[in-house]
C-alpha cells in the first residue's frame, strides 16, 4: 500500500508527529490466551503520547526506568507495533510495514548498549556499511565508504579491521554514531547515548553528535534519564511518567520553572556536585508504580508532594500552558522559583516527620 | 567494635598471560571511626581493586605489596580463616547491583538470618527480631511481611535498602558501599543518599563510598580520594577537593561534570586522550600524557605526594603548598 500523502503545511511543518500513540503489552502466556475466551485487557505501556519534532531540532525524552521512553522510541521506528494512534513522518502517515521500511531509510536508531548492538563476528568496516547493503544502495568501494564514515566520527581508518570487542566503550559509541549516520538520516533516535560512559568521554560523544547535527542538519530525539546532560544538548524536553507525557516545553524554561511537580522533583533529586549545597530531604518518596496497577486519577498522586483530593479521583488532561508548553496536572506550579522551592521543601518535611 | 583503617604503600598487581597489570600503585589512605570516605574516579582507575583489597576478596592471581592496617592488625598478613572471620563480622560490603546481591531461591528473612551466622549467642527468633528492627530502620514498611518475600518481589530501590540492612546487621566497623546508587533512578538515588546520611548519625564505624558520580560523593562524604590509573592523585576534605582542587586531573574531572553548569553549553568539556596502559604505566606522572600543564620532569620522574595542608595532599610536580 502506498503512503497516503497528507496535506503539507508551510516550511515549519514538523519532521515527525506522533498523535495519541499507545502501546500495550498483553499479559499472560500464549497458552493462556488460547484457552481463555475472554483475554485480559492489554496494559498501556505507552499511553496517548502526542509529540512533534521539527527539522534539525533536538528533543530530550526524559523519564525514570519503567516510564516507557525506550518503548516509545522503538515504536516510532516500527520495531514495536502501536495499539492506537498515528505516526506522521515528513508529512506522510506511517502505518504499514512497508511505510516503516521507507521511513527507516531516512531515520536511524542508536541502541542503548553500544557493544551489544554491534555484531561480535563482523569487523567494524562491515558493520558500518551494512545499512547501505541492506537498503540496496550502490557502493563501489565498501572499504572506502567505511573509512569515510570512521573519519566522520574521528576514528582512525585502521579501525575498519577491528572487531567490536577490541573497542573501548567510547569508541564503540562512536562506531554506533557512524553506523546510524551512514544513510544520512533526517532523524536520529538515540537511546541513552551516554549510559555507562565516564563523564570525560560522555562529553566527547555528545559534542560529536552536536557537531554532526550542525553539519548534516538532522533532527535528534535523545532518550535518557540523565538530566544534567540533557540540559546542555536539547532544545526541547518531554518528561514521561508511567507511559504518559506529563510535561513538554523548551529545555531552559522547563529547568528554570518546571510546571509539573514530577518535573520539579526530578530536578531537585539530582545530586549536585557541591558539598556546600547538600540537599536536606529527598524531594520525593516511594517508587514509580507498575503500569499494571496504574493509580486512579493522576498517576503521580501516590508520590506527589502537593497532592490534593481531586488528584486521587480525576485524571488531569494534557493541556497547553503558554508558549510551547504542555502539562498534565490539575495544579501546575506557577509561583516564582523561590516560592516553588519553599512549597516543595515544606511539603517534603511534612511527609518526612 | 571499630578501629581506624590505614593502607600504606599499597600496590596490587594482577598476573595475566599478557603480562602483569599494575592495577594499584603506592596507595595511601586512612580512615577513622565516624568518617565517611569517598573514593572517586573513572572506570579503570582501580577503585574496585582498592575496595576488593580492603575486603580481602582479591582473586588468586593478584599480588599485594604494602600493608592494610585495620584496628592494629595487618589484613594482608592474615591467614584465610582469620580473614573470613573478619569479613563476616567487621567488614561488610554493599554492592553495586541490588539485583544479584541475594540468592533468588531463599526468602529475604532466611538470608538475613544467615548473614548473622557469627552471632552464636542469639536464637533464631532473636535474629528475626533484629532483622525486623533493622528493616524498619532502613525505611522498609511492613518488615514482617517483607521477610517472607523473595528478592524478585522487591523493586531495585527496596533491594538496595535490604542490602544495606544486611550489611549493618553484623555491626561492622567498616562498611564499604561500592557504587551504591548507580543502578537506581534519580529519585531513588536521592532516597538512598538520604538513608545513608541518616544511618551514619547512629553508626560509629567507617563508611567508604566508592562512586564515579561526583554528586553522590559531594552529598555524602567527609573526605575524598581521587584516583586515576591506579594511583591516588589527590586526597583531602570534601570541601577542599570540590572548591580548591589542586591536581590537574581533579580539576579536569570536576570541569567535565555537566551538572555544574546551569546555562546551556554548546560544547561539553572533555579530557582529551585516553587512560595509559596499566601493563606499562608511564615512567613519570601517570596523568602527564593528558595533562595541559605538564613540563620537563613530568614525563620522567614520578611526582611525590605533596602535602598542601594537614589533610590535603596531591601527587603532582606543579603543586606547591
Amino acid at each position: 500500500m502506498p503512503c497516503r500523502p497528507l496535506p503539507r503545511g508551510d516550511a515549519m511543518s514538523p519532521l515527525l508527529a506522533v498523535e495519541d500513540l499507545s502501546v500495550s503489552f498483553v499479559r499472560g502466556s500464549l497458552l493462556d490466551r488460547l484457552i481463555n475466551p475472554f483475554p485480559l485487557p492489554g496494559f498501556n505501556v505507552v499511553d496517548g503520547v502526542t509529540l512533534s519534532l521539527m527539522p534539525a531540532e533536538t528533543l530530550g525524552l526524559v523519564g525514570e526506568s519503567g516510564s516507557g521512553k525506550t518503548t516509545l522510541a522503538r515504536t516510532i521506528l516500527g520495531l514495536i507495533r502501536a495499539a492506537a494512534g498515528r505516526i506522521v513522518f515528513e508529512g506522510r502517515e506511517v502505518a504499514t510495514p512497508s511505510d516503516f521500511r521507507a521511513m527507516r531509510r531516512r531515520s536511524a536508531m542508536m541502541f542503548q548498549d553500544p557493544v551489544a548492538s554491534l555484531s561480535p563476528r563482523l569487523r567494524v568496516g562491515t558493520l558500518l556499511t551494512e545499512p547501505q547493503v541492506i537498503q540496496g544502495l550502490p557502493m563501489p568501494d565498501r572499504r572506502a565508504a567505511a573509512k569515510a564514515l570512521l573519519a566522520l566520527v574521528g576514528l582512525p581508518a585502521s579501525f575498519v579491521d577491528r572487531f567490536p570487542h577490541e573497542l573501548s566503550g567510547g569508541q564503540a559509541r562512536r562506531v554506533g554514531v557512524a553506523r546510524a549516520l551512514a544513510m544520512k538520516p533526517h532523524l536520529l533516535l538515540a537511546d541513552e547515548p551516554t549510559a555507562g560512559l565516564d563523564v570525560s568521554v560522555q562529553g566527547d560523544v555528545l559534542n560529536l553528535i552536536g557537531e554532526l547535527k550542525r553539519e548534516l542538519g538532522f533532527a535528534a530525539m535523545i532518550v535518557t534519564h540523565n538530566l544534567a546532560m540533557i540540559r546542555h544538548v536539547s532544545d526541547r524536553l518531554a518528561i514521561m511518567y508511567l507511559g504518559r507525557l506529563v510535561e513538554t516545553g523548551p529545555t531552559q524554561e522547563v529547568f528554570s520553572a518546571p510546571l509539573h511537580p514530577y518535573t520539579a522533583t526530578l530536578i531537585r533529586s539530582e545530586p549536585f556536585p557541591d558539598p556546600r549545597r547538600r540537599s536536606h530531604n529527598p524531594a520525593v518518596t516511594g517508587e514509580i508504580p507498575s503500569v499494571f496497577r496504574r493509580p486512579a486519577g493522576c498517576e503521580f498522586h501516590t508520590r506527589c508532594p502537593l497532592v490534593q483530593s481531586r488528584c486521587k479521583t480525576e485524571a488531569p488532561v494534557y493541556r497547553p500552558m503558554g508558549a510551547g508548553r504542555m502539562v498534565r496536572c490539575h495544579f501546575p506550579l506557577q509561583t516564582g522559583g523561590q516560592e516553588r522551592e519553599a512549597v516543595l521543601r515544606a511539603s517534603a518535611n511534612q511527609r518526612g516527620n | 567494635m571499630s578501629g581506624s583503617l590505614a593502607a600504606s604503600g599499597l600496590s596490587v598487581r594482577y598476573e595475566t598471560p599478557h603480562g602483569s597489570v599494575q592495577a594499584l600503585r603506592h596507595v595511601d589512605i586512612e580512615a577513622h571511626p565516624g568518617e565517611v570516605i569517598g573514593i572517586v574516579g573513572e572506570s579503570g582507575c582501580g577503585k574496585s581493586t582498592l575496595v576488593t583489597a580492603l575486603a580481602n576478596l582479591l582473586p588468586a592471581n593478584a599480588c599485594i605489596d604494602g600493608s592494610i592496617r585495620y584496628n592494629g592488625v595487618d589484613l594482608t598478613k592474615l591467614d584465610a580463616h582469620r580473614q573470613r572471620l573478619l569479613r563476616g563480622d567487621e567488614i561488610a560490603l554493599v554492592g553495586q547491583d541490588p539485583m544479584t546481591a541475594f540468592n533468588p531461591v531463599l526468602t529475604i528473612g532466611d538470608q538475613l538470618v544467615d548473614f548473622q551466622h557469627h552471632r552464636k549467642d542469639l536464637s533464631r527468633a532473636q535474629k528475626r527480631a533484629r532483622i525486623a528492627a533493622m528493616l524498619g530502620r532502613v525505611g522498609i514498611a511492613d518488615a514482617e511481611r517483607r521477610m517472607q518475600s523473595y528478592p524478585h518481589e522487591l523493586s531495585g530501590g527496596m533491594r538496595q535498602r535490604v542490602a544495606i540492612a544486611a550489611a549493618l546487621l553484623t555491626d561492622p566497623g567498616l562498611l564499604i558501599a561500592d557504587e551504591p546508587t548507580t543502578a537506581l533512578d534519580v529519585t531513588m538515588e536521592a532516597q538512598i543518599i538520604h538513608l545513608l546520611r541518616e544511618l551514619r548519625r547512629e553508626y560509629n564505624g567507617i563508611i567508604i563510598v566508592v562512586s564515579h558520580h561526583l554528586g553522590v560523593i559531594a552529598e555524602l562524604c567527609d573526605r575524598v580520594y581521587v584516583m586515576y590509573a591506579g594511583e591516588v592523585v589527590e586526597g583531602g576534605e570534601v570541601d577542599a577537593i570540590f572548591h580548591d582542587p589542586r591536581h590537574p586531573y581533579t580539576q579536569a574531572l570536576l570541569a567535565c561534570d555537566p551538572a555544574r553548569f546551569h546555562d546551556r553549553l554548546d560544547r561539553l568539556p572533555t579530557i582529551p586522550g585516553s587512560l595509559p596502559s596499566l601493563t606499562q604505566p608511564p615512567p613519570g606522572c601517570v596523568y602527564a600524557p593528558r595533562c595541559d600543564r605538564a613540563f620537563a620532569p613530568c614525563g620522567s620522574i614520578a611526582p611525590p605526594l605533596t602535602r598542601l595542608t594537614a589533610c590535603h595532599a596531591a601527587r603532582c610536580h606543579a603543586v606547591t603548598p
